[in-house]
C-alpha cells in the first residue's frame, strides 16, 4: 500500500465522524422526503416504496410556487440594490484616499457585525412608519441596506488586485474617466461582481429573522417562513411534504454554494483578515 | 480630471444613506422607546428614565437567559474551534479525496439554518425521528429519547447542532492561514529533527494564532446573533428553558409586547456587540502592524 494511500484512509477515518454528523441531516430530509404518507411516521431508513410524487404534492399542499417567488424577487432585487449602491463605493475605497475613509470603514464594520435581529423592534417600526408591513418590498430595502457592509467589503478587496495603471493608461490615451470605467474597469471587475452577486443572493435567500417580522399573510411569505409556518404551531405535520419542499428550496443553492465556495475563500482571505 | 467618477464623496454616498437610513434610524428609534413608557401598540407616553433597563434586570427569564447565551456562545465558539483546527490541517494536507471531504465539511454553510434546524427538529421527533432508531439499531439507545421536549438533552442537542453549522467558516479562515505558512518552514524543522508534535506547537500555532483570534471573535459575534437554531426547534421552550438572549428579545418584543423593555435589552446587546467589535478591530490592527 502506498504511503499516500495509507495516509488517504487515516484521514477519511479520522474525518468520518464528522461527516457522518453532517450527512446524517440530508439523508434524513431526502429519504423522509420519498416516503409514501402512510410510511412517513415509522423511522425506517429507506421507504419499500419511494413516492416522487410528493415533489410534486408538494408544490400544491405547501403553497411552494407562490413562496419560492417572493423568494426570488426579494433575493434578486436586494442583490441588485446592494450592488448598485456597493459597485461605486468599493471603487472610491479602492482608488482613492480622502478623508473619512476610515470612519466609512468603520461604519461598515459596526453594520457588519449588528445582526438584523438586534435591531428588529427598530426595523419593524421603520416599515410600519413607511407602510410598507406586509410588502415584500420592505425586505428588500432591508436585505439591501444589511447587504451593503459585505458587498463592498468583497468588491473592494478584489477590485484592489486590478491595477490603477489600466485606467490610468486610457486616461492618457483621452478616454473619461466614465468611458475608462467601462471599456477598461468593469469588464475585469465583472467576475468579482458575480462572485459577490451570488453571495448576497444567498444571504437573502437564507434570511429569517427579518421576514418573520415583516411578512404576515401567506401570500408575502418567503420559502424560510413558508416552510417554518407548516412546521410551527401545528399538530399535525405533513413531514414528507415539508422535507420535499425543503430540499427542492435548499439543494440549487447548496450546489451553487459547494461550487463557489473558493471564492469566498479568497475574498475573506484577501479581505476580512486583513 | 473632474467628473463625479473621481469624487469619492459622491461614490460612496447612495451606499451610507442606504445603510445608514436602515440601521441608524432603528437605532435611534430604539434608543428612543428605552427610556420612554410604552404601551404594547408602541405610543409612548413620557420619559422614564431607566425604568425599563431596571425591569430587563429584574426579570428571571432574561437571567436565564443571559446565563444560557454565556454557555450558547462559549460552548459554540469552543467546540467549533476545537474541531476545526485538526480538520483544517487535515484539509490542508494533500491525500485522495480532498476535494470531495472539503465541500462535505463546507455543507452546512450552504443551507440556511431555518432549514437545517427544521430537518433536525424532525430527525430528533421522539416516536418517529430517525435519530432515535437510528441510535437503537445501533445499540446505544434501548429507549426513545424525546430530545426536545426537556432543555437537559434540547439544549446541548441546539450547542451540537450550532457547532456543526459554525465549522465551515472556521474551518475557511484557518485555511487561509494555513495557506500563508511558508512550507519551508516545515522543512527546516525536518532538517533539525523536530516532532510533528514540536512542529505543531512552535510553528503551526504561533503563526496560526491572529487567524485563531479573528475566528474567535468573528464566531462570538454570529452564534451570539444566531436566532434560527433555537427558534425553528424550541422557540425557547419548553417553559423559557432554551431561551438565548435574542429569542428572548423576539418573545418579549413581539409576543408579550413589552416594548419598552425589548428595546432596553435591545440597547444593551447593540453596545456588547459593539465591544466585540473593538476587539476585532484592535485585534485585526495589531495584525497589520505585525
Amino acid at each position: 500500500m502506498s504511503a499516500k494511500l495509507k495516509k488517504s484512509l487515516l484521514f477519511w477515518l479520522l474525518l468520518s465522524p464528522l461527516v457522518v454528523l453532517i450527512l446524517f441531516p440530508f439523508a434524513v430530509m431526502f429519504i423522509t422526503a420519498i416516503k409514501p404518507a402512510n410510511e412517513v411516521l415509522s423511522p425506517t431508513w429507506w421507504p419499500r416504496e419511494e413516492a416522487w410524487r410528493n415533489f410534486i404534492d408538494m408544490w400544491a399542499a405547501t403553497n411552494f410556487g407562490n413562496a419560492l417567488w417572493n423568494s426570488v424577487y426579494v433575493a434578486v432585487l436586494s442583490t441588485v440594490l446592494a450592488l448598485l449602491v456597493s459597485i461605486p463605493a468599493a471603487y472610491a475605497m479602492s482608488r482613492f484616499r480622502f478623508a473619512g475613509q476610515g470612519a466609512f470603514r468603520q461604519f461598515l464594520l459596526v453594520s457588519q457585525m449588528l445582526s438584523p435581529i438586534v435591531l428588529v423592534i427598530g426595523l419593524f417600526r421603520l416599515v410600519v412608519w413607511l407602510g410598507l408591513l406586509d410588502n415584500v418590498n420592505s425586505i428588500v430595502f432591508v436585505y439591501g441596506a444589511f447587504n451593503v457592509a459585505f458587498t463592498v467589503w468583497m468588491l473592494q478587496s478584489y477590485f484592489s488586485t486590478i491595477p490603477k495603471d489600466l485606467e490610468e493608461a486610457a486616461w492618457i490615451e483621452g478616454a473619461s474617466p466614465a468611458r475608462a470605467l467601462a471599456m477598461v474597469f468593469l469588464p475585469l471587475a465583472l467576475p468579482a461582481m458575480t462572485v459577490t452577486a451570488i453571495f448576497s443572493f444567498i444571504n437573502a435567500w437564507n434570511e429569517f429573522v427579518i421576514a418573520l417580522t415583516m411578512l404576515r399573510r401567506q401570500e408575502s411569505y418567503t420559502l424560510p417562513i413558508q416552510i417554518f409556518s407548516l412546521v410551527a404551531g401545528r399538530y399535525t405535520v405533513e413531514w414528507h411534504h415539508v422535507m420535499a419542499a425543503t430540499f427542492v428550496a435548499t439543494i440549487p443553492v447548496a450546489i451553487v454554494f459547494a461550487w463557489l465556495q473558493r471564492y469566498l475563500v479568497r475574498g475573506l482571505a484577501i479581505g476580512a483578515v486583513k | 480630471m473632474r467628473s463625479p467618477l473621481t469624487n469619492p464623496y459622491v461614490l460612496i454616498l447612495p451606499g451610507f444613506l442606504l445603510a445608514a437610513f436602515i440601521i441608524l434610524w432603528p437605532l435611534f428609534q430604539l434608543g428612543t422607546i428605552s427610556v420612554n413608557d410604552v404601551n404594547r401598540f408602541g405610543q409612548l407616553r413620557g420619559f422614564n428614565g431607566f425604568d425599563n433597563y431596571m425591569a430587563v434586570f429584574r426579570d428571571p427569564d432574561f437571567l436565564g437567559a443571559l446565563w444560557r447565551t454565556f454557555i450558547w456562545t462559549g460552548g459554540i465558539v469552543v467546540g467549533a474551534l476545537v474541531i476545526s483546527v485538526p480538520v483544517a490541517m487535515i484539509l490542508n494536507e494533500d491525500f485522495y479525496g480532498r476535494s470531495l471531504a472539503r465541500v462535505i465539511i463546507m455543507l452546512p454553510w450552504a443551507v440556511s439554518l431555518t432549514m437545517t434546524a427544521i430537518v433536525w427538529r424532525w430527525a430528533l421527533n421522539g416516536e418517529s425521528g430517525m435519530l432515535n432508531s437510528g441510535l437503537r439499531n445501533l445499540g446505544l439507545i434501548d429507549q426513545n429519547i424525546q430530545w426536545l421536549a426537556r432543555a437537559s438533552t434540547a439544549f446541548p442537542v441546539q450547542i451540537m447542532i450550532g457547532i456543526l453549522v459554525t465549522i465551515p467558516f472556521t474551518v475557511t479562515i484557518f485555511l487561509g492561514g494555513l495557506s500563508s505558512i511558508s512550507d519551508d518552514l516545515y522543512e527546516a524543522a525536518k532538517l533539525e529533527g523536530a516532532s510533528r508534535w514540536q512542529t505543531f506547537r512552535e510553528i503551526t500555532l504561533p503563526l496560526m494564532r491572529p487567524f485563531l483570534n479573528i475566528a474567535i471573535v468573528l464566531n462570538m459575534i454570529n452564534v451570539f446573533n444566531s436566532f434560527p437554531i433555537i427558534w425553528a426547534t424550541t422557540q425557547g421552550g419548553p417553559a423559557n428553558s432554551t431561551d438565548i438572549l435574542v429569542t428572548y428579545l423576539y418573545q418579549l418584543g413581539f409576543s408579550l409586547g413589552k416594548l419598552g423593555e425589548a428595546s432596553a435589552l435591545s440597547i444593551m446587546m447593540f453596545g456588547l456587540l459593539l465591544a466585540f467589535t473593538v476587539v476585532y478591530v484592535s485585534l485585526a490592527m495589531r495584525r497589520e502592524r505585525a
